[in-house]
Formats: C-alpha cells, sequence, structure tokens
C-alpha cells in the first residue's frame, strides 16, 4: 500500500503542469523513448523541449506552448497508434515527428488523414517526403539521396574513379549503396562490384579477397560502426590498400577508439553540420547545457529544435489552427535557423540540407576544410 | 441450482463503464483515479465475497451475459463513435484478445508453448498485405488466408515441436521468431526492412478507411467500422474456443497438457491434439495479425521482434493461463496502460512492468483464473 501511496504522489506531481495566463497552444513531438535508438530520441525530446522553453521564456511570444511528448518505440504500429493519438486530437497543432523511417513511412497517412502538419527531424528515407504528395508532412533534415550525391560528387572531385561497394543489408545500408551507385554513375565513377554482407557478420576476407583482385582505389562501405571497424582492420591484415569511405554510420568515437591509427585517412559524410559549426549552433549548445538534461542532444538534437522553432514561428504568425499553420510551413523559405537556412521543395523537402565531410586525422574526426588534408600537408593516397 | 443473472450483469456493466472511462480518459489524474478504483473493485469484491456470486451468476447464465457482453461493446462503441484515438485503443484491444485466444489454446490449454506468437500475428499480417494488393480476394476471405497462412507456416515447426518437450520447446519457438524477423529483413520481394502499405478493409463496397458521414455537421470515425469487425471477430473466436473448452477435445487438451504419458495410456493421440491446438491456436493468431495490419495499414519486421511474442505472452499469463474471460482484463491492461501512460515518457515502461508485478503478486493466478471443470448434478457448466 505504501508503495501504491509513492507511486501516486509521483505521478500527481508529475502531471500538475505550472499554468500561465497567455493562450496555451500545444504541439506534438513524438520519437523512440524508449528501446534500442533511445539515445537518439530522447536527445530530439530535449532539443525540442528547449525550443518550447526558450519560447515560453519570452515575454512577447503570443501563445505559451505544451509539448506533449508520445514515444513511438521505433516500431511502426505503436507509431501509427501514438501518431493517431495526436492527429485526434483537434487541441494539438503541429508535430515533431519521427527519427526511424519505418515508423514515419506508417504514420504520414494517418497525419494526411487527420490533417496534422508535421515536420520529420530525423528520418532519412527519400520516400517519407517524396513517395506522397502529402501538404502535411516536411523535412528538416536532409536524407540519403543528399548524402550521397555529395559524397559522389566530392570523391570524383578528388579523382578518384574505381569503387568497390560493401553494405550492410539493413533498409539503411541498402538504401544507400542505390542511392550512391546511382549518383557516383552520374559524377563518373566506376563501380567494380557490390558486397552486401550481414550486419553482424564477423569475417570479410571472402569479400575482401575479392576485392584485392579488382584493385579499387576506393572501398565504400554503407553500414555502421560494428562492422566498418572490422571491414577496415581486415583490410589491413589481408594487405587491400585503398581509401575507406564511410557513410553517416561510422561518423562516432567508437570509430575510432576501435581502429586507433587504422583510422587515419578515412573519410565519411553526414547530414548536418556538428553543432559547434551550425550558424547558431553555439547558442544551442549553450543554452541546452544550461537546462541541464541528463542526455546529449545527439546528432539529430538539432533538427528537432529547428523544427520545433519553425513550428512555433508559424504559429506564431497565422495563429494555431492546422490549416494556416500547414499553407505557411508549405511557405518556408530561407528561414534561419540552427542547422542553416531552411526552405521547403515542392515535396516540402528541406532543399539546402547541409552535408558535411569529414575524415580522420591523428585520431578525430574533423571537417575536411578544416583538415591537413585538404590543404594538401597530407595526401589519402600514400604515393 | 439456479442462480439470478443480475450479480454477472452488474459485474458486467460496472466494468464496461470502468473500461469506457479509461480509454476516454485523458488528464493523468483520471487515468490514476481509474486504476485505483479497479484496484478498489477487486479488494471489495473478494472482501465481501462477490467474486463467487458472480461466477455462479456468469456461467448459470453463459449466453445471456455473452450477448450483454457484446451489447455493451457496441454501446461503448457508440459514445466513442468521434473520438479516434479511443476507438484504435478498444480496436487494438479486441484484436488481441483474439490473438490471445489462440494462444492460451495453446499455452494455456493443450500445454504447447509458443513463443512466436508475434511471428504468427506477423504471418497474418504480411498475408493480408500480400493478399490485399496483389489478388481480388474479396477481404473478408483475406483475413481468413491471414489465419490460414499462419496455420500452415506454423505446420513445419510440428515436427520439431512434437519431439521436444518444456524449456526446448520453447527455444524451437523462439528461433523461430527470431527466423521470421531475419526472413523479412532480407526479403525484398515483402518491403525487406522497411515494410509494406496495408490497403484499408472493403466489404461491401463499403471502404472501412473513409469516416462515417452523417449529416453536413457529424462525421463518425472510420474506426467504429473496424470496431464492429473486431468485435465480430473477437466474439467468434471466444465462442469458438470455449465451446472447444467445454468438449471432449477440450478434455483432451487438458489431458496432454495435465500429463502425457497418462493420456497416452488412455488412448488419446497426444501429438494429434497437439498438432490440433498449435494448429488451431495459429489460425487465430493469424486472423487477428491479418485485421490488424488492415486497420493500421502498415506492416513492418520490427512490429514483430520477440519482445512482442512476449508481449502476447504475458497477456495469456496475467489474464490467467488457459482462460479465455481472463483475457479480457489483461489485454486491456497491457495494451491500455502503456498507452495511457505516455505522459510520464521514457519511465512509463518501468511503471507500466511495476504494476504488472504488483497484480501478480496480489493475484498470483492471473487476473481471472480459469475455473475447475464441474461435473456435480447441477453444477453451472
Amino acid at each position: 500500500m505504501r508503495l501504491a501511496t509513492l507511486l501516486i504522489t509521483v505521478m500527481v506531481a508529475l502531471a500538475t503542469l505550472p499554468a500561465q495566463g497567455k493562450d496555451t497552444v500545444r504541439i506534438a513531438f513524438i520519437g523512440p523513448l524508449t528501446g534500442g535508438v533511445s539515445a537518439n530520441g530522447l536527445g530530439g525530446r530535449n532539443s525540442a523541449d528547449l525550443a518550447v522553453r526558450l519560447r515560453n521564456a519570452d515575454a512577447k511570444a503570443p501563445y505559451t506552448y505544451e509539448l506533449v511528448v508520445l514515444d513511438d518505440e521505433c516500431k511502426p504500429n505503436v507509431g501509427v497508434q501514438v501518431a493517431t493519438k495526436a492527429a485526434a486530437d483537434n487541441g494539438i497543432v503541429a508535430g515533431v515527428t519521427h527519427y526511424c523511417s519505418t515508423v514515419a513511412m506508417a504514420a504520414v497517412d494517418v497525419y494526411r488523414k487527420f490533417g496534422l502538419p508535421v515536420i520529420v527531424w530525423g528520418a532519412v528515407l527519400p520516400d517519407i517526403t517524396y513517395a506522397n504528395d502529402y501538404k502535411e508532412v516536411h523535412r528538416v533534415n536532409g536524407t540519403m539521396i543528399n548524402q550521397n550525391e555529395a559524397a559522389a560528387r566530392f570523391m570524383t572531385g578528388l579523382r578518384f574513379k574505381r569503387w568497390a561497394v560493401i553494405h550492410d543489408t539493413t533498409d539503411y545500408g541498402k538504401g544507400h549503396n542505390k542511392y550512391f551507385s546511382e549518383d557516383l554513375a552520374r559524377s563518373g565513377g566506376q563501380i567494380l562490384g557490390t558486397f552486401g554482407v550481414t550486419a553482424d557478420q564477423q569475417d570479410f576476407s571472402a569479400e575482401l579477397t575479392k576485392i584485392k583482385e579488382l584493385k579499387p582505389e576506393v572501398i565504400y562501405f554503407a553500414g555502421l560502426t560494428p562492422v566498418g571497424v572490422r571491414i577496415r582492420s581486415q583490410m589491413d591484415k589481408l594487405g587491400v590498400k585503398a581509401v575507406f569511405q564511410g557513410t553517416s554510420g561510422i561518423v562516432s568515437d567508437a570509430f575510432i577508439e576501435g581502429l586507433g591509427p587504422l583510422a587515419e585517412g578515412v573519410v565519411a559524410f553526414r547530414e548536418g553540420a556538428p553543432a559547434e559549426k551550425l550558424p547558431g549552433g553555439r547558442v544551442f549548445l549553450d543554452a541546452y547545457t544550461k537546462q541541464k538534461y541528463p542526455d546529449d542532444p545527439e546528432a539529430y538534437g538539432p533538427f528537432a529544435f529547428a523544427a520545433a522553432t519553425l513550428i512555433m514561428d508559424a504559429i506564431d504568425k497565422v495563429g494555431p489552427d492546422r490549416r494556416k499553420v500547414r499553407a505557411e510551413l508549405n511557405r518556408t523559405k530561407d528561414y534561419d535557423s540552427v542547422v542553416g537556412k531552411i526552405t521547403f521543395d515542392d515535396h516540402r523537402q528541406n532543399a539546402v540540407p547541409l552535408i558535411t565531410r569529414f575524415v580522420v586525422q591523428d585520431g578525430k574526426w574533423v571537417v575536411w576544410e578544416d583538415s591537413e588534408y585538404a590543404s594538401g600537408k597530407r595526401a589519402l593516397v600514400k604515393k | 441450482m439456479t442462480s439470478s443473472v443480475w450479480p454477472a450483469l452488474a459485474a458486467l456493466v460496472v466494468s464496461a463503464v470502468g473500461v469506457l472511462a479509461l480509454l476516454l480518459a485523458e488528464k493523468q489524474w483520471a487515468v490514476i483515479a481509474i486504476i485505483i478504483a479497479a484496484g478498489a473493485a477487486m479488494f471489495l469484491a473478494r472482501r465481501f465475497d462477490w467474486n463467487e456470486r458472480i461466477r455462479r451468476s456468469g456461467a448459470a447464465n453463459s449466453r445471456k451475459v455473452f450477448l450483454a457482453a457484446m451489447v455493451l461493446v457496441v454501446g461503448a462503441a457508440f459514445v466513442m463513435r468521434e473520438h479516434n484515438f479511443a476507438l484504435l485503443m478498444l480496436c487494438t484491444v479486441m484484436l488481441m484478445m483474439v490473438a490471445g485466444l489462440g494462444l492460451t489454446l495453446q499455452f494455456g490449454q493443450a500445454g504447447v508453448v509458443n513463443f512466436a506468437g508475434a511471428a504468427f500475428f506477423g504471418i497474418g499480417a504480411y498475408a493480408a498485405a500480400v493478399f490485399a494488393t496483389k489478388t481480388a480476394l474479396p477481404h473478408l476471405l483475406v483475413i481468413l488466408a491471414g489465419g490460414f497462412f499462419a496455420a500452415l507456416i506454423g505446420s513445419v515447426l510440428v515436427l520439431p515441436l512434437l519431439r521436444t518437450r518444456g524449456h526446448y520447446t520453447a527455444l524451437i519457438t523462439i528461433a523461430f521468431g527470431i527466423l521470421f524477423k531475419t526472413f523479412l529483413e532480407v526479403n525484398d520481394a515483402l518491403g525487406g526492412p522497411q515494410g509494406l502499405k496495408v490497403p484499408g478493409f472493403v466489404l461491401f463496397g463499403h471502404a472501412f478507411n473513409d469516416p462515417i458521414e452523417i449529416d453536413e455537421e457529424t462525421e463518425w470515425s472510420f474506426y467504429l467500422a473496424y470496431a464492429g469487425l473486431s468485435l465480430l471477430l473477437v466474439a467468434a473466436a471466444y465462442a469458438f474456443v470455449r465451446r472447444l473448452e467445454r468438449s471432449w477435445i477440450g478434455l483432451a487438451f487438458d489431458a496432454v497438457r495435465i500429463d502425457e504419458t497418462a493420456a497416452s495410456a488412455f488412448g488419446v493421440n497426444v501429438a494429434a491434439w497437439k498438432i490440433a491446438a498449435f494448429s488451431i491456436g495459429n489460425f487465430l493468431i493469424g486472423v487477428a495479425g491479418a485485421a490488424y495490419a488492415m486497420m493500421t495499414g502498415f506492416v513492418a519486421p520490427t512490429s514483430f521482434t520477440f519482445g512482442d511474442s512476449l508481449i502476447l505472452v504475458s497477456i495469456v499469463i496475467l489474464g490467467g493461463l488457459g482462460s479465455a474471460l481472463g483475457l479480457i482484463p489483461a489485454a486491456l491492461v497491457v495494451v491500455v496502460l502503456p498507452e495511457k501512460l505516455q505522459a510520464i515518457q521514457e519511465y512509463r515502461f518501468l511503471l507500466f512492468a511495476l504494476l504488472v508485478i504488483v497484480i501478480l503478486l496480489v493475484r498470483p493466478g492471473g487476473l481471472l483464473p480459469r475455473a475447475l471443470r464441474d461435473y456435480r448434478v447441477g453444477a453451472p457448466r
């Protein structure tokens, strides 16, 4: 019985929200708060919450905002459920929604059906915006298309010609392989061989021996850190001399820790700049630190912050009306945000997403432009 | 010994009102109040020994109570006609009950462990996705096809299931569940890891995904149609499982579960009854999966993980092993509570898990344990 009393007290305390004078407008945040990718979901949640707190602290803002946070568990069925909850609630004007691509794909139909304008803050699958023509669905972060377009153009710009591709067989690896291959063909590169591997494969000598015979200049790897570490170290053991090029999946400290000096000269690409390089990134990070959130904002936190701010600006301007907010969001052009300028194209996809190029130099991910590789002091291919 | 219908009816109405209030509750304090009220009601019922009277009255008038329950669900759905989300929850609960009925038949009655419930649910869902997009099969048949395929694919497990006992059987089903998810992820024809869209249910030209327009002003939720469908499925499945349980087939299931050696010594064909229970159970789970997929409109492998199988198993255990009736409160607790606790965000599963543990502490045999068979003359059947 005492346990029950304690629980009730905790819950009542959590449920009591500070009441204020101005009209309160509710917006939703949906992301994975539990499960395997919850770190990203919590980072996004905190960032959106930060945006709301900053706005509520501003005395000039016409409305008080309340963030309704819902957990999609990174599962499409739960995603549809919470999307319905948010969209069917007429008190919710707009939403900052989804980190996981499958969940976003499942939920966009719900937003369309109930007419809730949303901005996707983390899911990268192109189809979320491009496979439909839903005026409700916007996206601030870039897609796999943007990342690979930039990667292909950049690498061919460095005069590389021959690639071998290794990708994992998840949606992430498969998608990257598809778009990179297309963009590379357009930029004039040549792919000598493509190899699919499972996300938990340990031994890559079969693939790498084949690749050694093909003599590519670059090995393009689409997958996440653990497999990337294994492939790069086994390349060394088998004497495969090629530049190792990765995707956003390997841009992590764990990748460098796992490889040590072998990581030197690995290149990779990611949507968005590191927060401190973003136009308003410093301000964002400072404000984030000041709120003492227990978790990091992670890579996509700034996008959730930008999405929430964009929505609140739209509501401040046209009032809490879904249709008007939708029209206002559709019109977004050259909007200044912490992730750079936001302009939505005809599919409401942010048309000017920032893609950052990284290279490992002395055990750190360094932005290419700041590296000794760009200045010519070091070279990716040793002569 | 006749028993009045009123105690059971009163209990039913009180619970229905409680459920309705829970589904419509939006404020956190209201949800808490309802949970406390439910706990208090359970406590009072035990204190004044109402449970036994209600049980006897329900058992003596099972047909009337069954009809009354259906009427109450229809009434509740009507009250919620404009609340899309509450209706979605109601439909989900009912479909989870259909899946739970299948699982309780395997698990609780014939003693065939199945830790791949979500996989069979997924087979039904994917079968619905494929049949509804690629063929012109009427959608009622698509839903049956979902069940049929779940039973069919489940039959590959029959041989290993018959050769193993207990933990080993459990392991086989777990392996099958993982195999199923991996198969979906590498198979591009079924959408791969990204999943597939599923068209909505259409019956005699009426698309269930269209809202029901009453006049210019009012529009009823399209989930109302799905609620009707789910009610139909759950009522049919419930009646079916209950009848099976009370028949000689149910007796054979019980014999197989309790002691295989003794059962076969008495001429009960253990293997045949295990296969029967496993297939019928999978059929029900598959039907639920197909209907659920058509209602939510999307299927992806991540919805059918081992964790989801455990959730299905926990519905069965929370209700009381083998108890069809117990599935009602159990499905409500497992489906609705985590949803109603969304306001506490990442801590909700913590609290939810605590609640489940508390329930099992108070009622170790489940919420409504299966009653013993009573063959005395005049006993309610």
